[in-house]
């Protein structure tokens, strides 16, 4: 259930303990790249439905960051890394 | 009368009226407990996390990755602090005056602890020793398990009076008592 986060630090958890954060999905532009890229970046986001990727602050406990793959249908988890490395593992692959 | 208004604990308009004998489920309050936040640097994060589990009149409680608060009853924050400038790769800094430490304790404690954190506490998941942060009583704490019916919870000092009367609340069908610890 997605009601219940295992977070690779502090085990499983509420989802109380989390603040949503957004799709981790779309990659953030540089500090001098155009204007149209950081529009489409901040502004304009897909709504997908399915399995979905997104950044999710653990709050009321370790208080890392997470990237939380879950099914926004289903609400099936499939896994959950912290943001460092799931941000190693984009830049690496 | 004086009132030593330096020494006042933040609890203590909680704990007021007749002191009452400690039942067996009680929830003591630890007047003037020593904790200090330790961050590990980048690199030294095995070597910080052995340093303080072997340090003595200290326990280390797990917060994050190289992240602890180091908890003393028994010796002063001087002691500790100069304990903890001996690791190296460590930084820290004293929070004994901005948390609160309670001790909760007796054969209910798990049940009442069931309405206060939604996190599963059975000793084979969340043995002796063990802590960790998690929401108790809507609030951000550290949780340790110190003995099989004993738990430390650590919560900021601002939200001490509602986590208090929260487990008071919870504890009541239980019988808990409350008190300082000295």
């Amino acid at each position: 259930m997605a009601s219940l986060i295992t977070c690779p630090h502090c085990g499983t958890r509420p989802k109380e303990e989390f603040s949503i954060r957004g799709a981790a999905a779309p990659k953030r532009p540089s500090a001098t790249a155009k204007d149209e890229d950081w529009h489409r970046y901040v502004y304009v986001r897909d709504n997908p439905k399915g399995r979905y990727q997104e950044y999710w602050h653990h709050v009321a406990g370790c208080r890392r960051f997470l990237v939380v793959d879950r099914d926004n249908l289903t609400h099936e988890v499939f896994g959950v890394t912290d943001a460092s490395d799931f941000e190693r593992a984009r830049t690496a692959g | 009368m004086s009132i030593n208004l330096l020494q006042r604990h933040v609890l203590e308009d909680h704990i007021s009226g007749f002191e009452t004998d400690p039942n067996p489920n009680h929830l003591a309050v630890v007047r003037r407990p020593v904790i200090f936040s330790v961050l590990a640097h980048a690199g030294h994060e095995a070597a910080v996390a052995e340093a303080l589990k072997a340090a003595s009149d200290l326990a280390p409680r797990f917060c994050g990755p190289s992240e602890w608060l180091a908890v003393s009853q028994t010796v002063g924050a001087e002691t500790i602090g100069g304990l903890l400038s001996n690791i190296p790769g460590a930084s820290f800094a004293d929070q004994s005056d901005g948390k609160v430490l309670m001790t909760i304790s007796g054969p209910s404690v798990r049940k009442i602890l069931a309405k206060c954190v939604a996190v599963d506490l059975h000793s084979d998941v969340f043995a002796e020793g063990d802590s960790a942060n998690m929401l108790c009583c809507h609030v951000a704490a550290n949780v340790a398990r110190t003995g099989a019916d004993t738990f430390e919870i650590i919560v900021p000092r601002s939200f001490a009076g509602s986590v208090f009367d929260e487990l008071m609340e919870m504890g009541r069908e239980h019988a808990l008592t409350r008190g300082f610890s000295d």
